[in-house]
C-alpha cells in the first residue's frame, strides 16, 4: 500500500520470506559449486567456468520452477497463498541468477574469438533449420529478455502506471519464458548429458508447473464465477442468508467485470471484485478492523466508498443495490471509483453467535 | 469463495496461528527441494574425456615440415622426449585461432614450432606461443615427406573443432558446446571427425573439404550430432586426413 | 554474421531511445501524472531498467494519462480468461517441447564400425 513510492517496502513476513529463499538458493549453489566437485572427483575436471554456468543455470530453473508451482498451488489450496505475497522478491532474485549463468556461457563459449562476444552468441549456430543442433541459446535469450522485463516492471509504480490488467498481461510473458527455458534445456544439455539424474528432476520439475497449471485452470473453469440472472437490467446476486457477516458473494456481471456483494454486521455493499492493486479477488478476501482485506497482498477498503483508509489513496469502484423479493440485485454500471453508496440493511439481521 | 473461518494471511500482520505449522512446512520443504536438486544435479554431472592442456610438461619447441591439408600440419622431423620424429601435430593459435595465416607460404619448408602441448590421450596438437616464437622458418633442406592414400571410407561419429576436443574445453563436443564448435572453426581452429570405432588405428581424423579446401560451411549444421559420413582418406605420419564429402553427411538413426 | 551485428545495432538503438525515454520521464513525466511519485526518488533509478526495456509502453501511458484519455473502468477488469488460455496453452508446450527433444535425442552408435568402400587408387 503506497502513500510515497519507496524502493521496497519491507515488513516481517517479506523478510522471513526472502530469508527462506536465500537460503535455498545459497544452499543449492554451495552445494553445487564448493561440494559437488569433491564428490565428482573427475580426474580432469569439468572446467569451472561450465560448472559455473551450469550450477546457476539450473539453479534459475529451479527458482523458476518452484515460482511458477505457487500460482496454481495457491489456488488449488488457499494455505499457499501466502506463498504468493512476495512472490516477486523470488522473481527478481530468478533474474539475476538466470544472467550470471548467460554471462558465464557468453564469457566462455562464445569470448576468445575474432568476433564480439555478443555477435558470436546470434551467428555462431544458425541450423535454425533443424531441431537436434538447433541453437537453442536463442530460447534462452527469448526467457532472460522476459525475465529482464518482469524484474525491471516489478515495482508497484508499473502496477498503478500501466494498470493492475496490462501490467498482468505484461507479466503472463512468464509462461512463455518458461516454455522458453524447457525448450532450452531440451535442446541443449538434454541432448548430451549421459547421466539421467538430470533429466528426471527437469522433466519432473516442467511437468509438475505443466500439471498444476492444466489442473488450477481446469478447476476454475468448473467452479469458476457465476454470471448473474438480469432482471429488469439489474442483476440478481442472492439472497442476503446466503452471505455470512464479514463475507462476500462474487457475481460475474454480462460485461465481464465480477462484483462482490459483501455483509458487513447485517449491511450489505458491492464493490468491484478487483483489487486496485494488482486486481486480487477482493471478494475471496476477509473485512478486518470493518476494512475489506484482499488475500493477495492485505490492500484494505471501505465497502461502503471503495476507499482505502488514510492515508492511502487506493479506490475501487462501487455497485448501486437492492433488495428486491428477498433478492439482492446490482446495477451492472459501476460507480467511479470512491464513490460512497448507502448501504442496504438486511431486515431482520441478527449476528448469529459463534 | 471463502465462506468459513478459514485462517486468513495478512502480510503486514503476524501469521495466524493455524497457518504457522503449514507455512512452516513449507519453507522447509521450498529449501529441501533446492538441497536435493543441487546436491543431485552437481554431483552427478557426466565425466569429461580424460584431455586438456598439458601445462605441467611445460613449453614443448620441435622442428619439422609444414604441411597445408589446408589446415597446417607439422610432420616433425626433430623432436625431443616427448614428441618424437615422425609425429605429425596439428596446429592452433591461442583461444579461437587457427594458425592458418601464419603458416601461410611455409608448406613444404622446414620450421620450429614451440607452445604448450594439448593431449587427449595421444599427444596431437600443440598450441602455439605468439609470433615469431611460435612458429618460424629455419634453414635447411625439408626432406620430402610422404602421403599415403587409404581409399574411400564410410565413417561414423561426430564433427567437433579439434582444440576443443582434444581438451581445450571440457566438455568440448556435443549439442550444448556446437556454438562454440562452430566459432573455432569460423576461426581456422582444425576441424576434427571422431570415429565410433578405430580406423587404421586412429579414434580421429583430422577433416578438410574435398580438393585441399577447408571444410564446407555445409557441414557446420551437423557439428555436435551423431553423423555417417563418406570421403577420401589418407594418412600423414600418425595422422590421418579424412576429405569429407558433405553430400554424404547423414544423421543416423540412433 | 551480418544480421547478428543488425540485431546487435537494433537492440542498442533501442536502449539508446530508452535512456532518453527515462531521463525525460523520470525528471518531469512521472510527478504530474503519479500523485505517490511525488517527492519520491530514491525508488526513481529501480524504473530506469524497465523503462529501457518497454519505453513504447511508457509513452503510449504517459500519452494517455497525460491527455486524460485513461479509462477508470479497465483497471477493474482483469483478464481471467487470457490468464486461464496461457495457463491451457503453456503446459501443452511443456510437454510438446519435451517430447521433441527427446525424440531427435541420439545415442552414440557405437556399433556403426567404419568401412572402407573403395581401395586406395581405384
Amino acid at each position: 500500500m503506497s502513500v510515497k513510492y519507496t524502493p521496497v517496502q519491507w515488513n516481517l513476513n517479506k523478510w522471513v520470506y526472502d530469508a527462506v529463499m536465500l537460503v535455498g538458493v545459497v544452499a543449492f549453489l554451495w552445494l553445487f559449486l564448493f561440494v559437488s566437485p569433491e564428490l565428482l572427483s573427475h580426474e580432469f575436471p569439468i572446467n569451472p567456468q561450465v560448472h559455473n554456468a551450469r550450477a546457476f543455470g539450473a539453479c534459475a530453473f529451479v527458482m523458476l520452477t518452484v515460482i511458477l508451482c505457487i500460482g496454481p498451488l495457491a489456488r488449488i489450496d488457499e494455505r499457499f497463498l501466502p506463498l504468493l505475497y512476495n512472490r516477486r522478491h523470488f522473481g527478481v532474485m530468478t533474474t539475476f541468477v538466470a544472467i550470471t549463468h548467460a554471462s558465464y556461457i557468453l564469457n566462455w563459449y562464445f569470448a576468445f574469438s575474432k568476433s564480439d562476444k555478443f555477435s558470436a552468441l546470434l551467428f555462431a549456430n544458425t541450423s535454425y533449420t533443424q531441431l537436434a543442433g538447433f541453437p537453442f541459446e536463442a530460447f534462452g535469450i527469448f526467457a532472460l529478455i522476459c525475465l529482464a522485463v518482469l524484474a525491471a516492471t516489478s515495482h508497484d509504480f508499473w502496477m498503478k502506471f500501466l494498470t493492475p490488467p496490462v501490467w498482468k498481461r505484461l507479466h503472463s510473458l512468464i509462461y512463455f519464458a518458461y516454455a522458453a527455458v524447457v525448450a532450452h534445456v531440451s535442446l541443449g544439455i538434454l541432448q548430451d548429458q549421459q547421466n539421467h539424474v538430470f533429466t528426471v528432476i527437469f522433466i519432473g520439475g516442467a511437468l509438475a508447473v505443466a500439471g498444476l497449471h492444466a489442473y488450477a485452470a481446469w478447476l476454475d473453469w468448473r467452479g469458476g464465477d457465476e454470471v448473474g440472472a438480469e432482471s429488469n437490467g439489474w442483476i440478481e446476486i442472492c439472497s442476503p442468508e446466503d452471505i455470512k457477516n464479514g463475507f462476500a458473494k462474487i457475481k460475474l456481471l454480462p460485461n465481464g467485470e465480477r462484483v462482490a456483494v459483501f455483509n458487513q454486521e447485517g449491511k450489505l455493499s458491492a464493490i468491484s471484485n478487483a483489487c486496485a492493486h494488482q486486481n486480487g479477488p477482493l471478494g475471496e478476501g476477509r473485512v478486518i478492523d470493518c476494512l475489506v482485506t484482499c488475500p493477495w497482498h492485505g490492500f484494505q477498503y471501505d465497502v461502503t466508498n471503495g476507499r482505502s483508509p488514510a492515508p492511502f489513496t487506493e479506490t475501487v469502484p462501487t455497485y448501486n443495490l437492492r433488495l428486491t423479493d428477498g433478492v439482492i440485485q446490482v446495477d451492472p454500471k459501476a460507480n467511479p471509483p470512491g464513490t460512497f453508496v448507502e448501504p442496504v440493511p438486511i431486515p431482520g439481521w441478527q449476528e448469529v453467535p459463534a | 469463495m471463502s465462506n468459513d473461518d478459514k485462517p486468513f494471511f495478512v502480510g503486514y500482520l503476524d501469521v495466524p496461528g493455524p497457518l504457522r505449522r503449514f507455512l512452516l512446512l513449507a519453507c522447509v520443504a521450498v529449501i529441501g527441494i533446492f538441497v536435493a536438486t543441487g546436491f543431485l544435479i552437481g554431483s552427478t554431472q557426466d565425466e569429461p574425456p580424460a584431455s586438456g592442456f598439458r601445462f605441467d610438461y611445460g613449453r614443448q619447441t620441435v622442428t619439422g615440415v609444414i604441411e597445408l591439408t589446408p589446415y597446417p600440419l607439422l610432420r616433425v622431423t626433430q623432436g625431443n622426449d616427448l614428441i618424437k620424429p615422425g609425429k605429425t601435430l596439428m596446429l592452433t593459435g591461442q583461444g579461437k585461432f587457427g594458425v592458418d595465416a601464419r603458416a601461410m607460404g611455409l608448406e613444404g619448408q622446414l620450421a620450429e614450432v614451440s607452445g604448450i602441448i594439448l593431449q587427449r590421450g595421444t599427444i596431437d596438437m600443440m598450441q602455439l606461443a605468439g609470433g615469431r616464437r611460435g612458429l618460424k622458418m629455419i634453414e635447411g633442406d625439408a626432406p620430402a615427406m610422404e602421403t599415403e592414400p587409404l581409399g574411400r571410407w564410410k565413417v561414423a561419429g561426430e564433427i567437433c573443432d579439434g582444440k576443443c576436443l582434444n581438451g581445450a574445453m571440457r566438455p568440448g563436443r556435443g549439442l550444448a558446446h556446437k556454438a562454440c564448435a562452430a566459432l573455432c572453426l569460423v576461426g581456422d581452429v582444425p576441424p576434427v571427425f571422431v570415429s565410433t570405432q578405430l580406423i587404421e588405428g586412429s579414434d580421429f581424423m583430422l577433416i578438410t573439404g574435398p580438393d585441399g579446401t577447408r571444410l564446407p560451411k555445409a557441414a557446420y549444421d551437423y557439428i555436435g550430432q551423431f553423423i555417417t559420413a563418406e570421403g577420401d582418406l589418407e594418412r600423414r605420419g600418425d595422422m590421418l586426413i579424412f576429405k569429407i564429402d558433405t553430400d554424404t553427411l547423414e544423421v543416423t538413426d540412433e | 554474421m551480418d544480421q547478428a551485428e543488425l540485431i546487435l545495432l537494433f537492440a542498442k538503438i533501442w536502449g539508446g531511445v530508452g535512456a532518453l525515454v527515462a531521463l525525460a520521464f523520470l525528471s518531469f513525466g512521472i510527478d504530474r501524472l503519479d500523485e505517490d511519485a511525488k517527492g519520491a526518488y530514491v525508488f526513481r533509478p529501480l524504473i530506469v531498467p524497465g523503462i529501457l526495456l518497454i519505453w513504447p509502453l511508457v509513452l503510449w501511458r504517459w500519452y494517455i494519462l497525460a491527455d486524460g484519455k485513461d479509462e477508470w473502468a479497465k483497471r477493474y477488469k482483469p483478464k481471467r480468461n487470457s490468464h486461464n488460455l496461457f495457463a491451457l496453452i503453456m503446459p501443452v508446450l511443456i510437454i510438446g517441447i519435451i517430447a521433441a527433444g527427446l525424440s531427435v535425442r541420439q545415442t552414440w552408435p557405437v556399433n556403426l564400425a567404419p568401412v572402407q568402400l573403395t581401395e586406395p587408387g581405384q
